[in-house]
């Protein structure tokens, strides 16, 4: 460029002088790795607050880290099964209290689902009290025993029909494909297989309901 | 928000609500707002898992949701909130020294649980009480609810939104979620709760009201009320005000300016930069029953504090004896220039905290200038003054005298900016919280077999001594642990107290940096 004192010249755009050190000196060496993890530090931390305010909160911050663990809220993550069951895990187990949340102040698509075998009330079934699920089961009875006087294979399939019904009434955007809808499952086969072995679905027969169900189950037992 | 932030936030989560929450916090917190299958996709849980951790989020509020367009619920953390769960133990504290221990149980009751109702809160701190008093005594319902009130009063806590009350049921299917209203001068009003009697029976109004029909149920009585964390800043700002005052002037002088600043609880906004205006009349009546100044004595110290070079309280008119400010704004800046200049002192040492000083009083300073006016030769204070560039704590303005910016032609200043300056000490106060959060928990993994040993011989003892054992056979127990794993357990448990308190340090300093940072945006 014009102006540049002597070809070829290394000449700095500034004054190095403001920089701290005179050209031609010898420069730290360069780093060529990164810093140590815990560089020594030339002055200690200063030491702590001590009071007995300082202690008193620490002995509340320790107390509420045991006391959340116990709480409802804390959602343990599920163990993989192990192979032999310890007889020592029954005894370690810690008594939780449920909680059930308040849904009325929640989206409806928190709530636990399951695949409804009966009407639509049996997905609160869980969580307003078992009471209400054993009336149902008694009307699921009822009508069980109303429809098996009006036909044979209706039957079945009616049920379904009034399954697919409340089904589409809950869903609304919602989902269905729930794995947790196993566990309400295996609760609503137990609640309705009050007096046989067998789901009530598979059944075809229509005027001897009980009376079949005794024969099959006295064949089954040998 | 930043790495930093999250890492800590994923901590705090995991300590209190278990790993399958953590992850759908952080999940939540990282990408913002999402729906609930997108939010089971991205982190590869179970719905049923995602819909647990969701209730349990929005119970705690640390989760909102929002129902858009064609019935989609989206929901968002809020990351402040969940960096609020350190200071958790603080509140509670705070409440127990202005309201002692009833106060005390009833905080720690809703932070734990997150939002309850009034009537739990009220029975589950009583029957607490009545455990811990001598026999044959139980506490008394309307104490409890008594403190409750004057907490709701002093906007410690505060009402939840509630779901708007439905008349008739809607004619389609309801909504998928509720939208909750909240009226502001609601926010603070407190059920009638007529509790009667003590102890085991008691029957309480609210519990008559849910016999109602829906309709006609006034829906406040099944009102919830939640912790607000903001208001545990008005009485920690006394403190820290009333402390700082007290470093340099009398006693008097702090006296009133905490009682001026509890006057101005309830008035004020937590990040006003005012609070209201106080006439000395007031002030004077609102003193503490034990002081006994005159009232000249008073309007003495008030002007005195208003004249005073650090403008903390400043006189806003002359009605009533005269009206009196505080200057929030002013008091919470000089304390965060007061932290810096403590970080400088105890990194660097005490010469480069006299330069930090100088800078920041004088603004912008050459280098030349620094050394000049500082005394310090000139290759230590280049040496230091690099050194705070960068670490951050000063930073360079350049002044071009050529549009071309060359180098040779342009003058470089030094100058502090507090506002950035606090922001990069509040991100390594984060850090270090994590860190401290993540040795601790790595000590305790260590040792766990150890603990475990020790708990379980604890245990043994217990029960033994309540079914009446002999001197003897504890000592046997007790031997269970030999003397080097006693060491062990004690330098474990030394350390992480030491950690612990560490951390409750460090959360003063963020809280108020966070607190500097946040009028200072106000302002802008």
């Amino acid at each position: 460029m014009a102006g540049n004192k002597g070809r070829g010249r290394a000449a700095y755009t500034f004054n190095i002088e403001a920089v701290g050190f005179s050209r031609g000196e010898k420069l730290p060496d360069v780093v060529l790795k990164p810093p140590p993890l815990f560089p020594d530090t030339d002055y200690k931390p200063v030491p702590l607050k001590t009071g007995e305010g300082e202690d008193y909160v620490l002995a509340l911050k320790q107390e509420l880290r045991e006391t959340v663990k116990r709480m409802p809220y804390f959602v343990e993550t599920p163990e993989e099964k192990q192979d032999i069951e310890r007889y020592s895990k029954r005894y370690v187990k810690v008594y939780k209290e449920e909680w059930i949340p308040d849904w009325r102040r929640l989206p409806r698509e928190l709530m636990p689902r399951k695949k409804c075998k009966k009407g639509p009330k049996s997905k609160k079934a869980k969580d307003t009290g078992k009471g209400t699920s054993l009336t149902n089961t008694a009307d699921v009875l009822k009508k069980i025993e109303e429809l098996e006087k009006r036909g044979d294979g209706e039957k079945s399939d009616e049920e379904n029909e009034e399954k697919e019904g409340s089904k589409e009434k809950s869903k609304e955007g919602d989902d269905d494909e729930d794995d947790n809808a196993a566990e309400q499952e295996e609760y609503d086969e137990e609640e309705q297989e009050e007096e046989n072995d067998y789901i009530n679905s598979y059944f075809e027969d229509g005027d001897d309901f009980g009376a079949d169900s005794d024969d099959n189950m006295d064949e089954a037992t040998y | 928000m930043t790495q930093a932030e999250i890492k800590l936030c994923s901590l705090l989560l995991q300590e209190h609500f278990g790993e399958i929450v953590e992850k759908i916090g952080v999940h939540l917190i990282r990408t913002g707002s999402q729906p609930l299958r997108v939010i089971a996709h991205d982190t590869g849980t179970s719905l049923d898992q995602v819909k647990k951790a969701l209730c349990v989020l929005i119970q705690h509020n640390l989760v909102i949701y929002q129902v858009h367009k064609r019935g989609v619920v989206e929901y968002e953390a809020q990351c402040s909130r969940v960096l609020r769960m350190l200071r958790y133990p603080r509140y509670i504290y705070t409440a127990k020294t202005l309201y002692s221990d009833t106060g005390e149980l009833i905080v720690e009751e809703l932070l734990l649980n997150g939002k309850m109702a009034m009537s739990a809160v009220v029975k589950k701190v009583a029957d607490r009480l009545t455990e811990t008093m001598e026999d044959g005594k139980t506490m008394d319902y309307a104490e409890v609810s008594n403190t409750f009130v004057r907490l709701a009063d002093t906007h410690f806590v505060q009402r939840c939104p509630l779901v708007p009350a439905t008349e008739n049921s809607d004619p389609g299917p309801p909504p998928p979620a509720p939208t909750l209203v909240i009226n502001e001068k609601d926010m603070y009003l407190v059920p009638k709760l007529s509790l009667i009697g003590k102890g085991k029976r008691r029957r309480s109004s609210d519990e008559d009201a849910t016999g109602e029909p829906k309709a006609k149920r006034p829906k406040h009585t099944t009102d919830n009320k939640e912790m607000w964390p903001l208001a545990y800043s008005q009485s920690q700002h006394s403190r820290v005000n009333s402390e700082f005052q007290f470093t340099f002037q009398t006693q008097t002088s702090s006296e009133i300016v905490r009682t001026m600043l509890r006057m101005s609880e309830i008035t004020t906004s937590s990040s006003a930069p005012f609070t209201q205006p106080l006439s000395s009349n007031e002030i004077f009546r609102s003193l503490p029953v034990g002081y006994n100044i005159s009232k000249q004595v008073l309007d003495q110290y008030l002007t005195l504090l208003a004249d005073d070079p650090l403008e903390f309280v400043g006189k806003s008119g002359d009605s009533g004896g005269g009206m009196y400010v505080i200057n929030l704004h002013k008091a919470l800046g000089s304390l965060a220039t007061a932290t810096l200049e403590s970080v400088v002192q105890e990194r660097f040492g005490s010469r480069c905290a006299r330069i930090f000083r100088l800078v920041l009083q004088k603004k912008h300073l050459e280098q030349k200038q620094v050394e000049d006016f500082a005394m310090i030769p000139a290759k230590e204070a280049k040496d230091m003054l690099y050194k705070m560039l960068s670490e951050n704590f000063i930073s360079l303005q350049e002044i071009p005298k050529t549009p071309d910016h060359a180098p040779s032609r342009t003058f470089y200043l030094y100058t502090v900016n507090i506002l950035s300056a606090a922001r990069m000490l509040l991100h390594r106060c984060y850090k270090s919280v994590a860190n401290l959060i993540e040795r601790r928990q790595f000590e305790t993994k260590e040792n766990k077999r150890l603990l475990e040993k020790s708990q379980r011989v604890e245990a043994i003892i217990a029960s033994m001594q309540a079914t009446g054992a002999e001197e003897a056979q504890l000592q046997e127990i007790e031997e269970m642990i030999t003397a080097p794993e006693r060491q062990q357990l004690e330098t474990l448990k030394r350390n992480v107290n030491k950690l612990d308190a560490c951390e409750i340090q460090v959360d003063e300093t963020i809280f108020l940096l966070e607190s500097y940072i946040e009028s200072t945006m106000k302002r802008q």
